[in-house]
């Protein structure tokens, strides 16, 4: 040992004596030269060097650059920029050199990103760039009141609701879309209403980190949704302990948030009661009751490990109304109405009827992520959810109750960075009950249960390149069937900012439960999609042109002897009711955004033409249905003003007209149409600290103009002039003024100084 | 024989330490790019910084100021493109230094609090949500390794003073941390480039402007 290290120490001062020899022999050679790009203009500020020295300089404005070096005999000479690609070339110093020219090529030098796949999704979370809406976004929409589904309504593909609750996607109805909650479906995605008024969703868009909207071509990871997806990620681990205190025209709202430093807990409660916000509009029908509710939600979040995440989260909510909706049956011929008992019932009763609802909503939900090594990842989530309405329509007691449970669970396979393989499995039962008047012959109830299986992979072969296929097994108890659904979606890059997707697939469906449950058990019913788009995304801009086919099959169909308009309409157990409808839509969708061209103005415009027929329901013959507007287009517009601290936030929505019923025999089935539909809000908000507390106060005015929208009419017959006399479908409101205060407060530590 | 090539191996890197210091070098670089606010001089003393990285490959703090200066050239660029690209190249250096640490240190997560504060900043409206989380994450982490660490202090400082009065920052808010900042940065040596002191210059500006304002 010791011997070594004198050896050692020998060694060393050998060769210190040596380097200190060598010194003297060392010229200083001086090398220049310059730096261009690829046509020949100068580089400023590129580095340029002896490789592995740290001989070298920087280039001045006119891409110049001298150095000195000792270094002599065969060296390499290279450039690096920031914004190009390195240079460099072999040299052999044997004395001063200058002249050399180095030639850098244009910034690729931070590689490119992979292609992902955009053929019918828009993606709103944070932790992409080629996300489309942010959940920010989606609160600063005026018009949307921070409602999610409303704000996804400027979207291309959407149809405008007024009257109607749901999500009308690509000539699909309400029912034809699903919306999940972390994978999980939400059984009743809003409020419990009238019919004829339209209520909001009952998710706003701070609880989700990610908002994933598809409107056709969706992964096999889904079923049950002819049209459309729209997923919500609920947020992960909070970033701060907070406290959030609400006020405004609908009522008041608390919440709370603990972090520790790996789980935390949400706490948060409401109450609502519409009395000052349709009290200072005139509203268009008569609330003789306001809708007045509540709720409470708590949601523990624990992050075990560095890749792994629980969620469990329940909610609880009510809501109560009363509203005088029109008659669906007043002055019906009685030709007309034998057999009905509704009808008979309510003939006589007047232009309107008493609708009275109370709601009571619960959901609960539990979810664990786990990733091992970036190799592996695995996803688990349970929901329950029960909702029970009583609703009074005049005198008779309508109840219903639906519950819903959920089990997933999927894994994900990282095989290598080019591929992963997903597969999974859920099952789902769910069931609905409803009693008229308390009497049991009319109570109608029916259980279903549907398990399926996927298998999806991701494959990226070239950057340039994404493909992902994907088959879905899904079998119904209930209808004692089975279908098998592959789905394919891909991406082609055409350019450093633009690519091309396709994405078609089959898609299946149950019947309404309108007609499961008078005990009917028809076929799946079904829509292939076919879509492809054209995407260029460059700083902060966004063009996007998507066009699509979708054909439909296996629609329902019954064959009431005369077509009623009533979306409640009595259907018999002993009606027929088959598979036998079809259907097709199409379209081409336009979508521009751009955040950078103004500075602080953020602006999309949205158009969406769209073509569309089909023969479902109770339609006597192929038409295109009552929520079809053939052209949308909606302007989207944001302004903040930072001196001010205030936003200004503006949207301008336009719908062409829309096809209604008129029962007059000498006029084709629903040829004609509503006048257009106008729509403009604005929504100003001021962001103002008092002390910690943050605050913002926010005034919105939806339909500043006092357009008279009109969805459609109802026609009625009048025994006077023995005539079918219309009357417009109007939404409960047409200006209506919102406004209100939200605080937070969270800087808690004191001890962070 | 291990233990004689492991010497010999020391040998040489001390014959080529004889020519170039590796300290040496870095701290003269260092302290020039500390004080200069001069754009020219910022990319010319960052390049040198970068060669030395290069140069001394194994060396953690090489990587660690070549990511340090990589940051403060993206804040003072205006092309958004270009800031994201220093940031890149800040981000590979950073990892090149906790890796050659084999972990994380105050130092290590108070530079990658100042790089994810410097992509917020190319586009704060949008990058908020996503950057603010990992500025105070690490942050936290620095804290919990060592609560001494003026630069923590210095970062949240920088970070209130450009965060408009109405989201809680402002001058106003700010002072008390550079004012923190300043008296632990008293009690920091800088005689070894290894364990990091920069930051004490800018603080007692940002401090100064913070004063300004409370005259008014």
């Amino acid at each position: 040992m010791k011997q070594f290290l004198h050896k050692g120490i020998f060694k060393i001062i050998a060769v210190v004596t040596l380097v200190f020899a060598g010194t003297a022999s060392w010229a200083q050679y001086k090398i220049s030269g310059t730096v261009i790009d690829q046509k020949g203009r100068p580089v400023r500020g590129a580095s340029v060097s002896l490789d592995g020295t740290i001989d070298g300089s920087t280039t001045d404005s006119m891409g110049i650059f001298r150095f000195t070096t000792d270094e002599k005999g065969n060296q390499s000479i290279v450039a690096t920029e920031v914004s190009h690609k390195n240079s460099g070339m072999p040299i052999v110093i044997t004395g001063d050199m200058s002249g050399i020219v180095l030639k850098m090529g244009n910034n690729s030098s931070h590689e490119l990103d992979q292609v992902t796949i955009t053929a019918g999704a828009f993606n709103a979370s944070d932790d992409a760039n080629k996300t489309v809406l942010r959940p920010l976004d989606i609160v600063t929409t005026a018009g949307a009141n921070a409602d999610v589904v409303k704000a996804i309504e400027t979207l291309p593909g959407t149809q405008q609701t007024g009257a109607d609750n749901g999500l009308f996607v690509r000539g699909g109805d309400a029912s034809e879309a699903a919306i999940l909650v972390d994978e999980m479906v939400v059984q009743n995605a809003f409020f419990s209403g009238a019919p004829g008024v339209a209520t909001r969703s009952r998710f706003g868009a701070f609880q989700y980190q990610g908002v994933s909207f598809s409107s056709g071509g969706y992964s096999a990871k889904y079923g049950q949704a002819l049209s459309s997806v729209l997923e919500l990620n609920s947020t992960d681990l909070p970033d701060k302990s907070t406290v959030n205190l609400g006020v405004n025209m609908a009522g008041i709202y608390a919440s709370a948030t603990k972090k520790w430093k790996n789980s935390a807990i949400d706490v948060g409660g409401n109450y609502n009661n519409l009395t000052p916000f349709y009290g200072i509009a005139s509203t268009n029908f008569k609330f003789y009751n306001v809708p007045v509710g509540g709720g409470g939600n708590a949601r523990y979040v624990w992050k075990p490990n560095k890749n792994g995440l629980l969620k469990v989260a329940v909610n609880a909510s009510y809501i109560t109304s009363g509203v005088g909706v029109p008659n669906p049956y007043t002055n019906e011929p009685d030709s007309l109405l034998t057999g009905n008992p509704a009808a008979e019932h309510f003939k006589n009763e007047g232009d309107t009827i008493n609708f009275k609802t109370r709601d009571q909503n619960y959901y609960s939900n539990i979810s664990y992520k786990q990733s091992w090594k970036n190799k592996y990842t695995l996803y688990t989530a349970a929901s329950y959810s029960l909702d029970q309405t009583n609703n009074f329509f005049g005198d008779i007691p309508i109840n219903e109750k639906d519950q819903r449970a959920q089990y997933r669970l999927e894994l994900n396979t990282y095989i290598n960075r080019k591929l992963s393989v997903l597969v999974g499995g859920e099952i789902q039962n769910f069931s609905i009950e409803k009693t008229f008047a308390n009497i049991d012959s009319f109570k109608q109830s029916f259980t279903e249960t549907q398990i399926a299986g996927y298998i999806e992979a991701d494959w990226n072969p070239f950057y340039w390149l994404a493909i992902r296929p994907g088959v879905r097994y899904e079998h119904s108890a209930l209808l004692n069937n089975d279908n098998i659904a592959p789905r394919l979606s891909m991406a082609i890059r055409t350019g450093d900012y633009s690519n091309v997707s396709l994405a078609t697939g089959i898609f299946y469906q149950d019947a309404n439960s309108t007609y499961l449950l008078v005990g009917a058990r028809p076929g799946f019913q079904e829509a292939i999609h076919y879509i492809a788009n054209w995407q260029w995304t460059k700083s902060d801009r966004t063009l996007r042109v998507e066009g699509y086919y979708k054909n439909y099959a296996s629609l329902i169909r019954d064959f009431p002897t005369y077509y009623d308009p009533n979306a409640y309409r009595y259907i018999l157990p002993s009606d027929r009711i088959d598979n036998s409808g079809h259907g097709y839509a199409q379209g081409l969708e336009l979508f521009w955004r751009d955040r950078k061209t103004f500075k602080n103005v953020d602006y999309w415009i949205s158009y969406s033409y769209i073509d569309t027929k089909r023969l479902y329901d109770n339609f006597p013959v192929a038409a295109s249905p009552t929520f079809i507007a053939n052209h949308n287009l909606n302007l989207v517009g944001k302004y903040f003003v930072q001196k001010w601290n205030t936003n200004f936030s503006a949207t301008y929505t336009f719908a062409s007209g829309r096809p209604y019923y008129n029962p007059d025999p000498t006029k084709a089935f629903l040829s004609e149409t509503t006048k257009p539909f106008n729509n403009f809000a604005v929504t100003i908000s001021y962001l103002h600290s008092f002390g910690k507390w943050f605050s913002v106060f926010y005034l919105s005015i939806d339909n500043i103009t006092n357009s008279h929208n009109i969805f459609g009419y109802r026609y009625t017959y009048d025994n006077d002039t023995h005539k079918q006399v219309p009357s417009p479908i109007v939404p409960a409101l047409y200006r209506s003024i919102f406004f209100g205060v939200n605080f937070s407060l969270t800087q808690f530590k004191k001890d962070e100084l | 024989m291990k233990k004689l090539i492991l010497l010999t191996a020391t040998a040489f890197t001390m014959m080529s330490a004889q020519a170039q210091d590796f300290k040496t070098v870095l701290t003269k670089t260092m302290s020039v790019f500390d004080t200069t606010m001069i754009p020219e001089v910022q990319v010319e003393y960052s390049n040198k910084i970068s060669l030395i990285s290069k140069k001394w490959d194994s060396e953690w703090a090489g990587h660690y100021y070549s990511a340090f200066s990589k940051a403060v050239l993206s804040y003072s660029e205006k092309d958004a493109t270009k800031r994201d690209a220093y940031l890149d190249d800040a981000d590979k250096e950073l990892l090149d230094a906790v890796n050659i640490l084999g972990k994380q240190t105050d130092e290590t997560y108070v530079l990658g609090a100042m790089l994810a504060n410097a992509r917020m900043a190319v586009n704060p409206m949008l990058r908020y949500q996503k950057y603010g989380k990992i500025f105070s994450d690490d942050l936290e982490e620095a804290k919990e390794l060592n609560p001494n660490n003026p630069r923590m202090y210095y970062l949240q400082g920088v970070s209130k003073f450009f965060t408009p009065k109405a989201f809680g920052g402002g001058k106003k808010n700010a002072q008390p941390y550079f004012e923190k900042a300043e008296g632990l940065f008293a009690k920091e040596s800088s005689d070894d480039i290894t364990k990091p002191y920069w930051g004490k210059y800018k603080n007692a500006y940002f401090l100064s402007q913070c004063k300004i304002e409370d005259k008014e």
